[in-house]
């Protein structure tokens, strides 16, 4: 009872297609020369029932074999291409009904036998073989080409001397959805049909030619999802999407056999596998010698294939929330051994298979039979150079039509009047307000271009944004959002983080002795974004490293022996609290956060986040929580874009869209920087004022490009870079903001110090000195502070003089030699 | 439907064949079952619920294990732990000209004919464990159904006759599988009385062998679920589970058939979870189980304004005494054992109240911290503690982690069911150096207690899973590594001993904090306003309270009416909250 299933039950049901007509597939199948390495188990498929002696016994098989029953599928399937004598390419090595096909590579007509139909259904075999063979012969991409695609392909192999053509599952079905249908249907049968096509083809093209060439299907009009695989998919071609967690050891599989007699030496001819086991001969095969027990294999002549089990996870994003991962079985034969490493997202296509396991008949076990194997990483946008990806033909073959169609989507999300508005809203939308800042990280997101000059120049195309803000103002968060978003991208905080740990570092291999240059994390994130948390914390010495990276974009080590530079085209996103936990708004910027000059300039956008006391924002944000806390929370969604729409956007954005300065904009650009310049000279005023500087202008092409990017836009247009002016303004309205004038200072924020607040200073000294010549005599007594203080704010009845400037000024005039200050009391000297 | 022709309980198999003979009869194509029923879980339910058969369920646990026989119907409670996929099965299989069917069954019934038309169906594995956490007065109540027919059943020699019986017969089938031997096991099989019908094949292993590597803590269950859509059962969801209990045969290793591709690509789950050691259940009915369900008189009462309000004095009143006569506290304390996440907006958790008890030394943790977990243990039904030392964190995952070797996800101490409390003793850490391990723990409790979110470890990407645990943390300063949403020192004005609680008013404690718990609330339109002028209010007055402060507020006003049993924000009680508030800043500011 429970073992006893015959092999016909195994393959999962009644209308299971593996119960072929033994013969004509099976027969068929004779694999043309020896091909050294036998074809993975589907290319026998179809042959289950021709072991060469009891061919057709399949359903038939008696039943005191029980216990072969769950390895039989597989196991027959290997079986027939061993069984296949060496022979010539379209020999017929037939055993019962005349082959259909292979009559001399004349696959076109066999009308010489009867019809033959794949079991239990009306498929008729010849039907297929001819299909396939006008598929391989004439499906052309355009109308235009001369030869097949297939044609040159096959060619193409044969030239390499390759063993495997990859056939797009979306080209047989614009030339013949039927044979598509068929194929997804019963892809056992229409595989080994496939095969024997090409073989055929091959065998005329090159009679020479030895190899055993296998079609591999891949790129299926629908891709299944791990957690829908039902009993129904059971012998059918699917194709899952998944990472894969594990591989198993390579597992040699013997294909055939060869024995040895001990008694006289004689070799067997090589046994193949039958049923999934090796027929020991019992009895010497030599007619003078014929002993019994005798025969032992002889390791290094037998064949043995490579075989491998991998284990396919669910990628995250399709776990639905409060369960854990499906995993499924894939198995991997020959070339696809080894095709994965564990932590790759792949894309198979297979035939989905069961069988029966040892405890309980009833119990079924599921596996992959795999076809093909596609790396993917679709899920973040894409990091590649877009360089590398044109390159990668096979790569740019793939994009489905599943992908055009999110494509077309895409570009009718990119017409929207609003898309700017609606992507800011979607970044991040549970973090309140912060509208501009999170306009400026969607910028950074998109990028600008990077240019490089004949001359070797370069320009990054990278936009980097600090954040400074106030404790609580959801920095941190912003940040998190942007690392989940980004391509690539390194989350590190900057009290944890060292010099060498965010560029690279050159360690000894323990073992071998050699060194070995290890990646940091902003080598890492080349091409991605590193956010840098608590920036503000980062030891000086670790900041100074983000000097290169931030303007040149690479990394350079010279140590032990290793002289490199490391691209690190990355985006720095930084945020800081201000010195003391509060932002001071008597401070600078530079005061506040506290980084050197050099450093800060490099940021395109500096934002300061600051907790004002508005309360119209409160009362927004008391709205927000009670609405929160009270109301279904499903209303509070707006119409914003979900994640995965907003870097499918995203990628797409960066990979095709290259934005040129229109000559308006370029004419906008020039008036705007001339205009900021400007600025600083407000009449009456002589002080110097530097308001922008080379460096903004090249910011502000960056912005105005990402910005563009935004629309789809080839070109920038003036309101790009009005746009990109009005997000510079904002970020530096709030912080290069001279308190005491309110205008754009750009002094602030490369040398610290206001040039009013040093035109301040430089009054309070002369006047401080001019008080103490008519006040007191050298070498007389000291006066107090206070006193001083005092004077000097009547002289100075406009602005308000601290003790703070007087001490300060007391201190210049101390270094100068003029006055002598001890405690509280000043000596005129 | 009295006068059963079957007995649910000890006979279900025999249930659902009759159910499926009858479906067949009357004209269903057995083909069109696949995922559906076709009546036997209706059958079952009607037993269960209508017809009071759940009470007379045996339940399966460490103990009652011994004295269950197989295929017997038996009741499980237990938290999702692991969901090992989808298995297939032959569902249904033509006899001759019978349709027979495997469903809740390991084995086939009759034999599978070699040409025999087949159904593949699919079910679903997923690795049960009991409650991690459940405290004992919920198991007492469990117990109490054990079924009598367990022990009612024939004398221990005479089972062991009959399975020596079984045994035999498998064997002669596994070494002679000839048709005679068959044949004679197929009458055998009528043969025996009909409520051992059940037992038939593939029974060899004895029950007395099985058991000793059982312990109270780790009972792990292997559930299979036949046609229950996905979205019904969740991880660290706690289920009960009604089904039919089988001990797999031993794995039987056959020489001939052991192959490399069957070792490799046999499932994990049967190699690593060997049916000697981990029971199945196929599963007839499941049902989510709430806390009320592990309270002894589940419907109590209806929550009536007075009495809601005397219990809540006298828990009140206890929370105080076990508090060292801090009444505040015992206010706080009061409003985080009823809170509960009930919303999630982005990455918010809406409703957690997590509370930091500090001003806790050495000393009077031993005093307050064993009161406290003894008290918390009494009142909620899964309640866990932690003490946080240095080794702990540096050694222990605290995090589930997939182990992809057995395919399996290693379960940490924080994969807990929803609504369990857990007490974190930080009161033992001392300075020391956290390795890698022990960062990646402090992490994981620290979005415990800010997200109530947990991060599943599955190697090559992080999968963070909702919690709601209710975290109490017992610190001597403000915890940095848990930040709670309060923080109050505990203000103990005497260590006495409080006297045994009474059982009734232990009971109605219980009953009143799952109620509450469970309360649904709103808010009126004037209250909205003025809780909003309140808000900004304080907002413009202290520029340092965010947006967790404003929502911590609201979580507790929700709180403290759902603590008098109203479904609705009053002023009464905002004003309540205000002042809990202001007098704990008070303590707060008192303690700097």
């Amino acid at each position: 009872m429970a073992s006893d299933s015959s092999p016909g039950n195994i393959n999962g049901g009644p209308s299971s297609p593996d119960d072929i007509i033994s013969s004509p597939i099976g027969n068929t199948l004779s694999s043309p020369g020896d091909s050294t390495r036998r074809k993975r188990g589907r290319r026998s498929t179809a042959a289950y029932a021709t072991p060469p002696p009891p061919a057709s016994s399949r359903f038939a098989t008696p039943e005191g074999t029980p216990t072969l029953s769950s390895t039989n599928p597989r196991r027959g399937r290997r079986r027939v291409s061993t069984a296949t004598p060496t022979g010539a390419a379209a020999t017929p090595s037939s055993t019962d009904d005349g082959p259909p096909s292979s009559e001399a590579g004349d696959a076109d007509d066999a009308d010489e036998t009867p019809p033959m139909y794949v079991w239990g259904t009306n498929i008729s075999v010849q039907d297929v073989n001819a299909a396939i063979l006008r598929f391989l012969r004439h499906f052309r991409e355009n109308p235009s080409q001369t030869e097949g695609k297939y044609m040159r392909a096959i060619n193409y192999v044969i030239e390499i001397e390759g063993d495997s053509l990859d056939v797009d599952a979306h080209d047989v079905f614009d030339y013949d959805s039927d044979l598509y249908a068929k194929m997804v249907r019963y892809p056992l049968e229409v595989l080994a049909i496939f095969d024997i096509v090409l073989m055929d083809m091959v065998s005329r093209i090159n009679p020479l030619f030895e190899k055993h060439i296998q079609a591999r299907i891949f790129n299926l009009k629908v891709s299944t999802s791990m957690r829908s695989l039902n009993p129904s998919d059971i012998e059918k071609m699917v194709s899952l999407k998944g990472m894969i967690i594990r591989c198993s050891s390579i597992i040699p599989e013997i294909r055939e056999a060869i024995f040895r007699c001990l008694v006289c030496g004689y070799y067997s001819d090589p046994v193949v596998v039958d049923r999934g086991r090796i027929n020991e001969p019992l009895i010497c095969g030599k007619q003078e010698c014929l002993a019994r027990n005798s025969m032992t294999l002889v390791h290094n002549r037998c064949r043995f294939a490579d075989k491998q089990i991998v284990r396919l996870q669910e990628t995250p994003d399709e776990i639905p929330e409060g369960g854990t991962p499906h995993t499924v079985s894939l198995l991997m034969h020959d070339k696809l051994v080894d095709a994965g490493k564990p932590g790759d997202r792949v894309e198979v296509t297979g035939i989905y298979r069961a069988m029966s396991v040892r405890i309980g008949p009833t119990q079924r076990t599921t596996y992959i039979d795999c076809l093909h194997l596609k790396k993917t990483d679709k899920s973040r946008m894409q990091a590649e150079d877009p360089m590398e990806t044109e390159n990668g033909t096979a790569r740019s073959d793939d994009d489905t039509i599943d992908y055009d169609n999110k494509v077309e989507k895409l570009k009718e999300l990119s017409q929207l009047p609003d898309i700017y508005e609606r992507l800011t809203r979607s970044l991040a939308p549970n973090i309140w307000e912060l509208e501009d800042v999170k306009k400026g990280l969607l910028c950074q997101l998109f990028g600008g271009n990077a240019l490089t000059l004949p001359s070797g120049a370069s320009f990054r195309g990278d936009i980097n944004i600090l954040l400074v803000g106030d404790p609580g103002t959801s920095k941190s968060q912003l940040l998190q959002y942007i690392h989940k978003l980004s391509p690539r991208g390194i989350y590190t905080s900057g009290r944890g983080s060292s010099a060498v740990g965010l560029t690279a570092y050159v360690t000894k291999d323990p073992e071998t002795g050699e060194t070995v240059l290890e990646s940091g994390a902003l080598v890492l994130s080349d091409r991605g974004i590193c956010c840098i948390d608590e920036f503000d914390k980062m030891s000086d010495n670790a900041r100074s490293m983000l000097h290169e990276v931030m303007e040149q974009q690479t990394v350079s080590i010279a140590k032990a022996g290793i002289i490199a530079s490391l691209n690190a085209r990355t985006s720095v996103l930084a945020c800081a609290n201000p010195i003391g936990s509060r932002y001071n708004p008597r401070l600078s910027v530079i005061d506040n956060i506290h980084l050197p000059p050099t450093l800060l300039s490099r940021f395109d956008l500096i934002y300061l986040i600051l907790d004002k006391a508005d309360e119209q924002i409160d009362r927004r944000l008391a709205k927000h929580i009670v609405a929160l806390h009270f109301e279904n929370p499903e209303i509070l969604q707006e119409d914003i874009i979900d994640l995965p729409t907003l870097t499918a956007y995203m990628s797409y954005a960066r990979k095709n869209i290259h934005p040129q300065l229109s000559d308006e904009a370029a004419e906008e650009l020039t008036r705007g920087y001339v205009e900021m310049r400007r600025r600083g000279n407000f009449p009456g005023s002589s002080k110097k004022v530097i308001t922008a500087t080379p460096r903004q202008i090249e910011s502000l092409i960056r912005l105005s490009e990402a910005l563009a990017r935004i629309r789809f836009s080839e070109w920038v247009e003036k309101q790009d870079v009005m746009e990109a002016f009005r997000l510079l303004e904002v970020a530096l309205q709030q912080s290069a903001t001279d308190h005491s004038t309110g205008t754009i200072d750009m002094d602030l924020i490369t040398t610290g110090v206001s040039a009013s607040e040093r035109m301040r200073r430089e009054n309070l000294v002369s006047t401080t000195r001019n008080i103490i010549m008519e006040k007191m005599q050298i070498g007389g007594s000291s006066t107090r502070l206070l006193e001083l203080l005092e004077e000097l704010k009547k002289q100075n009845s406009g602005a308000e003089v601290h003790l703070n400037d007087l001490r300060n000024a007391l201190a210049t005039l101390a270094s100068e030699g003029f006055v002598v200050v001890h405690g509280d009391s000043v000596k005129r000297i | 439907m009295v006068g059963l022709p079957y007995d649910c309980l000890a006979n279900p198999l025999g249930a659902v064949r009759l159910t499926f003979e009858k479906a067949v009869a009357s004209g269903i194509d057995p083909a069109t079952f696949d995922g559906k029923d076709w009546g036997a879980t209706d059958l079952f339910r009607d037993f269960l619920y209508e017809n009071d058969g759940l009470s007379q369920v045996p339940t399966l646990n460490d103990s009652t294990i011994r004295s269950l026989q197989p295929n017997t119907l038996v009741k499980f409670r237990g938290m999702i732990q692991d969901m090992l996929g989808n298995e297939f099965y032959v569902g249904a299989y033509k006899d001759g000209s019978v349709w027979r069917t495997n469903k809740f069954a390991d084995h086939s019934q009759f034999p599978i004919g070699s040409s025999s038309d087949m159904r593949v169906w699919e079910r679903r594995l997923l690795y049960c464990v009991p409650v991690p956490g459940q405290n004992s007065w919920t198991e007492s109540f469990c117990q109490a159904a054990v079924a009598p027919f367990a022990n009612s059943t024939s004398p221990a020699r005479e089972k062991r006759q009959r399975e020596n019986d079984v045994d035999m017969q498998d064997l002669d089938h596994e070494f002679q599988d000839s048709p005679s031997a068959k044949r004679k096991r197929e009458e055998s099989v009528p043969s025996q009385s009909s409520n051992l019908q059940a037992n038939k094949i593939g029974e060899t292993s004895s029950n007395t062998g099985l058991v000793p590597d059982f312990d109270g803590n780790s009972f792990p269950c292997l559930l299979k679920m036949y046609d229950s859509p996905e979205s019904d059962l969740k991880l660290n969801d706690v289920f009960e589970f009604i089904g039919v209990l089988t001990f797999d045969t031993e794995l039987k290793t056959d020489a001939d058939e052991v192959t490399e591709l069957n070792n490799s690509l046999y499932e994990e789950e049967l190699t690593h979870l060997p049916p000697s050691k981990v029971p199945r259940i196929h599963c007839l009915v499941h049902r989510k189980l709430a806390v009320h369900d592990f309270l002894s008189s589940p419907t109590m009462l209806e929550p009536k304004p007075f009495l809601v309000k005397g219990i809540r004095e006298t828990l009140l009143g206890h929370l105080t005494a076990v508090l060292g006569n801090d009444g505040l506290a015992a206010q706080f304390m009061l409003l985080h054992l009823l809170s509960r996440v009930h919303a999630r907006v982005d990455t918010v958790a809406v409703g957690k109240l997590s509370l930091n008890l500090t001003c806790l030394n050495k000393e009077s943790i031993s005093i307050f911290g064993n009161r406290l977990n003894l008290a918390i243990r009494n009142l909620v039904p899964f309640a866990h503690s932690l003490p946080l030392t240095i080794d702990y964190l540096n050694s222990v995952s605290l995090a589930p982690r997939k182990d992809y070797q057995i395919n399996r996800l290693v379960s940490g101490a924080l994969q807990l069911a929803e609504g369990t409390h857990l007490t974190i003793d930080e009161t033992r850490l001392q300075t020391g150096t956290l390795n890698s391990t022990g960062v990646d723990n402090a992490r994981v409790l620290k979005s415990l207690t800010e997200l109530q979110k947990v991060e599943y470890d599955f190697t090559y990407y992080k999968m963070d899973m909702a919690a709601d645990i209710q975290m109490l943390i017992l610190s001597e300063g403000k915890s940095n590594i848990l930040p709670a949403d309060l923080v109050l020192p505990l203000r103990p004005s005497s260590v006495d001993c409080y006297g045994d609680v009474d059982p009734e008013l232990l009971k109605a404690w219980r009953w009143y904090l799952a109620t509450m718990r469970s309360l649904p609330h709103s808010i009126e339109q004037e209250m909205q306003k003025v809780v909003e002028d309140d808000l900004v209010a304080a907002r413009q007055a202290d520029r340092s309270l965010g947006s967790q402060e404003l929502s911590r507020l609201l979580t507790m006003g929700r709180l403290v009416s759902v603590s008098f049993g109203d479904t609705c924000l009053s002023l009464d009680h905002w004003q309540m909250v205000k002042e809990l508030e202001r007098l704990r800043r008070e303590r707060l500011q008192g303690s700097v």
